[in-house]
């Protein structure tokens, strides 16, 4: 009797768990998946509100297909167990149209192969991995931010014109740490022969000390140091590595994500001068109307300036849009067709979303971090940006083989 | 040399701040007989209500080293008449399982009140900026943390050797009963050590806050560390919790160095070694 | 009043009632896909693999009283045997189902003859270290496991003796998940009113008489705790497919607590408490999490309550027939 009367209650436990369906001008709707907590949480807040800042426009302007559109927002807390589970309950539950998202290179990899079943198109808009455009590709998963292969090619030749003989890396022990060495060695070499590469370091992703691995660094007494610590575990990073004494060595330091102004606003002053730091876009790089206009509305309805998460979710958004309106229709299938070859005019510029591999043909950013008491925080002077034509492997160094 | 005296230095710092943390734990055990799941909830506790005093009171740091513990210290009071007084005497997963639950609560009301991002705070100006020995260089907050370490041991252990209140615990601890006949009021000594244990743990929270990340994992990682601290040790002990941490700390400052692959499992690896060897730990008396 | 073998473990009073509501749950499990809405099944499917973790957990704590704190090291250590063997051999699904079971039990063995000498809160902690060991060595060993990545991007393959079906398919995985489990519960269930399993109760209320009865002990607390591990280890074979990934927090800590919690919310010393346990834990879970991120504060606050009020758990509530002891 108990047994029933339980699974009396779990069927209408399930019921309540249906979702109330909107009867009439059905809006069309976007699933996003991003960081939300933890060291990382204001990489998903600030694609929070690029998303919002799109939306806004994009229905002020009558919608998509004439039909409002609409996010709903999941926190992948950067495990990939927890982004399957979001994107099926994005799928199946709150019946979402497109997905987008994912922060973290591990989760863009676990999720990846599991996308073709949920059939919808995922749009990633910042995790860099390689594989995801590379040996995982398949036809509903693009991506319109810089990957690994595009930024460490921008660092390559940044490394070159600096001249270095010997190179190591600190990097989190992830996917994203490991790659981006690997595609920064490989780059590098047949452009430098006399290049020497050092004993690499891994520090645990999400680590808290890393100040062993600083004290080793200086010690081993490198000429230059590509750190692919990002978020905030590069906050963290640059705090203890001040107090250590690690900027005034004398070797080249490269941060291969701290222009992230994510970064940039939580270290403040204590972002040291004179460092190298590459970021996926420069809100002050380009003077085009199209990215003078998109900062200025940021600005003015948050009170800071763009990230390169909010742009690229921002411009994911609009890529989103302007898949639906060339597919014209709602079919996921449909809208994943009509991705491929999109032309997208955002902020950073615009790019196009390559058939081969379904990477969007995006500019790398480097600059300077340099002081400026116009802004809050540290700026990027010089500023160099790499066209996306010089630093974009061809399709076929990739090992994507999509299905015809 | 240098990276001998960093590592050295390192190790310390990291040894005596989990010894703070470890110590009220251990305390905790010994007299109340209860394994406080929660315990480095409180110690993230004292780490974001120093965030919250220092960024939105204003006070300076030096305040902040005293409100905040005495704070935590009143909440704990409250959860131990709530919660953990109906549990004595029970089986001792109960105490395991209720902390944990607390744990559960302690967690998430941190995210609902804070947020689930982290936060920043930064040592006070005069102890900000670095200090060369023998050619390492070493922040000034770190030996800070060194010393202060050092200070609240010694005065925790006169505490219990010398004064009358110290004794009357280490007199419950031994034997319930036989206090308990002797006029000793058990319960309120029992509400007073739990928040004593729960200061303590604050103020190591405080102290750790201008060095650590400020986020909602905080306690997680803490109270493993903490465990094992005890085990090694010896549940109850406080010197044990002492001679626990640093070898804890050592393993972390110079295990981080130079066997990276191993540090990580050296700390379980050391726990199970003595449990299984010795189970009430290094300086444990014999169960 | 009339007891059959099936109804103290349900926690009722009731011989025939037990059966009959056993039946209504089989039918209402088996038409599952049929009446529910689509996302259901995954719901169900995370309930009942689970519940099967929880129940072989509680194999070691409702029965034999120990409160091991280092159980995802099976769960764990199964879920990844299945992954890599998808990877990399891919075998029918059921030797994949049967190596990942085995080579949790004989980890079970290992870490199990250690740590059954220990009693109590040291036998926690000496669980909860050899969990976080075999997590670390997941965590670390990057080339093999994928490290922090974990391993993903495996097929699922057929089952295997010819039987039809695309494990692909939730639904068809669902079913299959229903009748490991089905039969797994049902082979507990026989351990746990086995003679083996009357000696497991009598060692949780006194060990030292078992002793001197002339049990042997430890040998059985490792028996015990061999088929924990093995049960466990089937249960992590069925979720890594289902979540389409193993990762290292499958063995972390945080995962041993889940099923201590399932069993103690819905009643540790009723055999379906587990189950049960699991159910109301995942179901409020999606409940609550529609409305906020921050669910684990009303699981903290039951569980609180559950710990001072209701020690037997909420199958307790039902239960005319408690026994002296919890």
């Amino acid at each position: 009797m108990r047994r029933l009367i339980k699974s009396v209650c779990s069927v209408v436990f399930a019921a309540l768990l249906l979702p109330a369906s909107a009867f009439g001008a059905e809006p069309i709707r976007i699933g996003a998946i991003y960081i939300m907590s933890g060291p990382f949480a204001t990489y998903g807040q600030f694609a929070r509100d690029g998303i919002e800042l799109a939306l806004e426009e994009i229905n002020g302007q009558g919608g998509v297909l004439g039909r409002k559109l609409e996010y709903l927002i999941e926190d992948s807390a950067g495990k990939a167990d927890v982004a399957i589970q979001a994107a099926r309950k994005l799928v199946y539950q709150e019946k979402v149209d497109v997905l987008m998202g994912i922060d973290s290179s591990g989760v863009a990899n676990g999720l990846t192969p599991v996308v073709p079943e949920l059939q919808r198109p995922l749009l990633i808009t910042h995790a860099a991995t390689p594989d995801v455009t590379g040996k995982l590709c398949n036809k509903w998963v693009f991506r319109n931010s810089v990957n690994i292969n595009q930024h460490m090619k921008a660092a390559a030749l940044l490394a070159k014109d600096l001249g270095n003989k010997r190179w190591t890396t600190i990097g989190p022990d992830y996917a994203f740490g490991h790659q981006s060495w690997e595609f920064f060695q490989k780059y590098l070499k047949p452009m430098q022969s006399d290049v020497e590469f050092m004993e690499p370091m891994f520090p645990r992703f999400g680590s808290e000390d890393f100040t062993p691995f600083i004290t080793r660094t200086i010690s081993a007494k490198p000429d230059g140091v590509l750190i692919s610590v990002w978020g905030g575990d590069l906050v963290n990073f640059v705090r203890q590595a001040n107090n250590l004494g690690f900027f005034d060595q004398g070797f080249d330091v490269l941060f291969t994500l701290g222009g992230a102004t994510e970064v940039l606003t939580a270290l403040g002053d204590q972002m040291p001068e004179g460092i190298w730091v590459g970021t996926r876009y420069w809100f002050l790089a380009k003077d085009t109307p199209r990215n003078k206009k998109f900062v200025e509305a940021y600005h003015k309805r948050y009170g800071k300036y763009p990230s390169y998460n909010a742009q690229n979710a921002y411009s994911g958004v609009y890529t989103i849009k302007g898949a639906i309106e060339k597919a014209g229709t709602t079919d996921p299938a449909k809208i994943a067709a009509a991705m491929e070859n999109l032309t997208v005019d955002a902020p950073t510029g615009t790019y196009t979303v390559r058939a081969e591999d379904h990477q969007a043909l995006v500019d790398g950013y480097w600059g300077v971090t340099k002081a400026d008491s116009s802004y809050p925080i540290r700026i990027l002077d010089p500023v160099r940006v790499f066209p996306a034509k010089q630093i974009t492997p061809p399709p076929a160094e990739n090992g994507c083989k999509l299905a015809g | 040399m240098a990276a001998f005296i960093a590592a050295l230095l390192n190790s310390l710092e990291f040894g005596l701040l989990l010894f703070l943390i470890a110590s009220g734990l251990t305390i905790v055990f010994g007299v109340l007989g209860i394994l406080n799941f929660a315990h480095g909830a409180l110690y993230m506790l004292g780490a974001y209500f120093g965030y919250s005093v220092l960024h939105y009171v204003d006070l300076p740091f030096w305040a902040a080293v005293i409100v905040v513990p005495l704070a935590v210290a009143a909440l704990a009071v409250v959860i131990e008449r709530l919660t953990l007084r109906p549990i004595y005497g029970r089986h001792p997963t109960f105490g395991l399982l209720l902390t944990f639950a607390l744990l559960l609560i302690l967690d998430d009301a941190v995210r609902l009140i804070w947020g689930a991002g982290y936060h920043i705070v930064d040592p006070p100006s005069l102890l900000k900026g670095t200090v060369s020995i023998l050619g390492a260089v070493y922040p000034r907050y770190g030996f800070f943390i060194i010393v202060a370490a050092v200070a609240i041991g010694v005065a925790i252990w006169l505490l219990f050797t010398r004064t009358r209140v110290g004794k009357t615990v280490r007199a419950a601890a031994i034997d319930r009963e036989t206090a308990e006949a002797l006029g000793i009021n058990v319960t309120a000594l029992f509400t007073l050590v739990f928040a004593f244990g729960a200061g303590l743990a604050a103020l190591a929270g405080v102290l750790a806050a201008p060095i650590r990340a400020i986020g909602p994992s905080m306690g997680e990682r803490i109270i493993i560390e903490s465990f094992i601290v005890v085990v090694i040790g010896g549940l109850g002990s406080f010197p044990g919790a002492l001679v626990g941490a640093l070898i804890l700390g050592a393993i972390h400052g110079f295990g981080g160095r130079w066997l990276p692959e191993l540090n990580l499992i050296l700390p379980f690896l050391g726990m199970a070694v003595v449990l299984l060897w010795r189970p009430q730990g290094l300086l444990g008396r014999s169960a | 009043m009339a007891t059959s073998g099936l109804a103290r473990p349900l926690g009722l009073t009731r011989g025939a009632a037990a059966l009959a509501g056993l039946a209504a749950a089989a039918i209402a499990l088996l038409a599952l896909p049929y009446v529910a809405p689509y996302f259901v099944i995954f719901v169900a499917t995370e309930i009942l693999i689970m519940g099967l973790f929880a129940t072989s957990f509680n194999l070691l704590f409702g029965f034999t009283g120990l409160l091991s704190f280092g159980h995802a090291a099976y769960f764990g250590t199964g879920a990844y045997i299945a992954a890599l063997l998808l990877r990399d051999l891919q075998p029918d699904f059921v030797w994949v189902l049967l190596a990942a079971g085995l080579g949790a039990g004989l980890l079970a063995f290992v870490i199990g003859a250690l740590c059954v000498r220990l009693n109590e809160v040291y036998f926690a902690m000496l669980t909860l270290a050899f969990g976080m060991m075999v997590y670390v060595v997941f965590h670390q060993w990057r080339s093999m496991t994928g490290g922090t990545d974990g391993v993903a991007g495996f097929p699922i393959t057929a089952l295997g003796f010819g039987v039809h079906g695309q494990l692909g398919n939730p639904v068809h995985y669902y079913y299959l998940v229903l009748v490991v489990v089905a039969a797994s519960l049902f082979a507990l269930y026989r351990i746990t009113v086995s003679p083996f399993g009357l000696i497991l109760r009598a060692m949780r209320e006194n060990t030292e008489r078992v002793a001197f009865a002339g049990v042997p002990v430890y040998r059985y607390r490792l028996y015990a705790f061999v088929l924990a591990g093995a049960f466990a280890g089937l249960a992590g074979a069925l979720f890594s497919p289902f979540n389409r990934i193993a990762v290292p927090e499958m063995v972390h800590w945080t995962q041993s607590a889940e099923p201590v919690l399932m069993a103690i919310l819905g009643g540790a010393s009723y055999f379906f408490g587990p189950l049960f346990g699991a159910a109301v834990f995942l179901t409020l879970e999606r409940w609550i999490t529609s409305y906020t991120t921050e669910w684990m504060i009303y699981l903290g606050i039951i569980l609180l309550l559950l710990v001072i009020f209701l020690p037997r758990g909420i199958l307790g509530l039902f239960d005319r027939h408690k026994e002296d002891a919890p």
